[in-house]
């Protein structure tokens, strides 16, 4: 499914990616444009193998990727959309002695802030964007899992990258965190390419225009929240009891059970689709 | 008050004007106004409070957070200020901060192997043990009590080179890779401190074993040669295997050399200049094939 006419910024065509004899990656074709793409997929889907190539980490056996216009394959291009890319793997490894200004001002680095003025302006500006600023001191040891989420997600915020890979960034924060977090994306600057995937369809729903759903290592939708959630019109109900023929149900916090499926429960009321019951039935139908 | 700030913009009833302390603040002044401003500035509360107007709030909270951040990092131990002040860049500097090879811990550890593998070969030598029978006392029995030391010192030498360019020694490996820093200068950064450091160690161990003299100078190529191999096999095998091949290299002709009971054999002439060849090659590959560094999708 495709909407609009839009410039791609980032286009994957045919991605193929095996590991030994597991198929991660199956002809998977992708076309992101400017503002934030969310991933949906469960578990093994190849939600961050897909990402991992984007990021130009990991190469897949078939297909092309093209960001920017930019060709991986070749060095110096692949070294160009390093210079645009900010990338928060989905586990980050950290140098435990590191200080959180440290680890921050080591990533500066690497991404040739070599400057050492303008490189503590870069890191004081990330640290205070995740509302890091009173842990610049902190050695990333003694921190939280919530607060080196916030830490990975500053390190990608470096350099002010033009494309935005985001693997699992809500994982491990709590929900005053996750809104913030909307926040800090909703306001950055220079309206960069977003990819971010993650399991909660509420973030999706919430800071996301475009949405696109992998299923066994192949893209199943592509489309607005708005188109995913329609999808599933039709075929949500709302009922007091549970129905063995739905493909899915599970009660509500108000008693009555939700259903998911082509047939009425009986005494069902259809209602309003939400993006999570298109992504559901995407998945059921897939097998996945 | 003081008459070295300039005339039109200058002192109003012995202060500096407003217009004056405005473009002191925003960097338009020129040098001499500058120079007087600061000095007037010293022995003036009031135009030190007056100066404060003109600075926007942000820019102060921003020069308040770089300079937290600046505080917040670590400005390394003695050895790196020396480097800093031998003009190596504050940059590269900081990279050597996640080479594990360059850690005490690492370094604690080299030490202790350097320190059995030498201390073993030195109290036989020296006949602080005795060996050959309850009743004999021996004074430098043989070359063969040289080789367990021979065989551990470039191979420790090579471990912690191996350690700096390792992927499995990186916990942030990926955002190396993906970010556009020059992976082959990260890679020689790293590998020739770690080669620098683990040396110390190796070297000095060497000049007190009863072994010739010519002994912790004989070290130095087939160290060198190791560690130019490993790399240089890196970018046609990858880094593990390129590691492992490398040890290989080295431990098994000491080994057998050391069965012959000849391992000095193997930092002796012919060694040295098989070595030295090595490491041509070796540099060659590397010139050639640097590209490889750039690690990811150039698998």
């Amino acid at each position: 499914m495709t909407h609009g006419v839009r410039t791609v910024a980032v286009r994957a065509d045919g991605l193929s990616r095996w590991y030994g004899t597991t198929r991660a990656l199956e002809e998977a074709d992708l076309a992101l444009e400017r503002g934030v793409t969310g991933l949906l997929g469960p578990n093994g889907a190849g939600k961050t193998t897909l990402l991992s190539i984007l990021a130009t980490v990991n190469e897949p056996d078939r297909g092309r990727v093209s960001v920017f216009g930019l060709d991986p394959r070749d060095v110096a291009e692949r070294v160009e959309i390093r210079r645009r890319l900010g990338y928060l793997p989905q586990e980050l490894g950290y140098h435990r002695h590191f200080t959180v200004a440290g680890f921050l001002d080591y990533v500066a680095i690497l991404k040739e802030i070599t400057d050492r003025r303008r490189r503590a302006e870069e890191v004081a500006r990330v640290l205070a964007a995740l509302g890091l600023e009173r842990r610049a001191r902190t050695r990333i040891r003694a921190l939280s899992g919530g607060l080196r989420q916030r830490l990975g997600i500053a390190q990608a915020l470096l350099g002010q990258p033009d494309l935005l890979i985001l693997d699992e960034p809500t994982a491990g924060l709590d929900p005053e965190q996750r809104l913030r977090f909307r926040e800090l994306l909703s306001d950055l600057p220079g309206d960069p390419v977003i990819v971010l995937s993650t399991h909660q369809a509420d973030d999706i729903a919430a800071i996301c225009p475009h949405v696109v759903v992998l299923l066994q290592g192949t893209v199943h939708f592509t489309g607005t929240p708005a188109e995913l959630a329609a999808t599933a019109a039709g075929r949500v109900w709302a009922a007091g009891e549970r129905d063995a023929r739905a493909h899915l149900s599970w009660r509500g916090g108000d008693n009555r059970w939700r259903h998911i499926g082509d047939h009425p429960p009986p005494g069902a009321e259809l209602v309003a689709p939400t993006v999570e019951d298109g992504y559901l039935l995407l998945s059921h139908a897939a097998g996945a | 008050m003081t008459s070295a700030l300039p005339g039109p913009a200058g002192p109003a009833a012995g202060h500096a004007s407003d217009d004056l302390l405005a473009s002191y603040a925003t960097g338009t002044a020129g040098p001499v106004a500058v120079w007087s401003v600061e000095a007037h500035l010293t022995g003036c509360p009031r135009c030190r409070s007056a100066l404060s107007a003109h600075v926007a709030a942000e820019r102060l909270a921003r020069n308040r957070s770089v300079l937290l951040v600046r505080v917040a990092l670590p400005e390394g131990g003695r050895v790196q200020r020396a480097l800093r002040r031998c003009g190596v860049p504050d940059h590269l500097l900081r990279l050597l901060a996640a080479t594990p090879s360059l850690r005490r811990s690492w370094l604690l550890s080299v030490i202790g192997v350097v320190a059995v593998a030498a201390g073993e070969a030195a109290a036989v030598g020296y006949g602080w043990i005795r060996t050959g029978g309850p009743t004999v006392l021996v004074r430098y029995p043989g070359p063969e009590v040289l080789a367990p030391f021979l065989l551990v010192a470039p191979l420790l030498v090579l471990a912690g080179v191996a350690a700096a360019f390792l992927p499995m020694f990186d916990p942030a490996y990926r955002l190396a890779v993906a970010a556009p820093f020059s992976g082959f200068t990260l890679l020689l950064v790293r590998s020739v401190s770690a080669l620098a450091v683990a040396l110390v160690p190796v070297v000095l161990a060497a000049f007190l074993l009863p072994g010739p003299g010519w002994l912790p100078a004989a070290l130095l190529l087939p160290s060198l040669a190791l560690c130019a191999f490993a790399l240089a096999a890196a970018t046609v095998v990858g880094p593990r295997a390129a590691a492992i091949m490398a040890g290989a290299l080295w431990a098994v002709p000491v080994l057998l050399l050391a069965a012959a009971h000849i391992p000095l054999l193997a930092v002796q002439r012919n060694a040295q200049f098989a070595c030295a060849a090595v490491l041509c090659a070796c540099a060659v590959v590397l010139l050639a094939r640097h590209d490889r560094f750039e690690w990811g999708w150039a698998r």
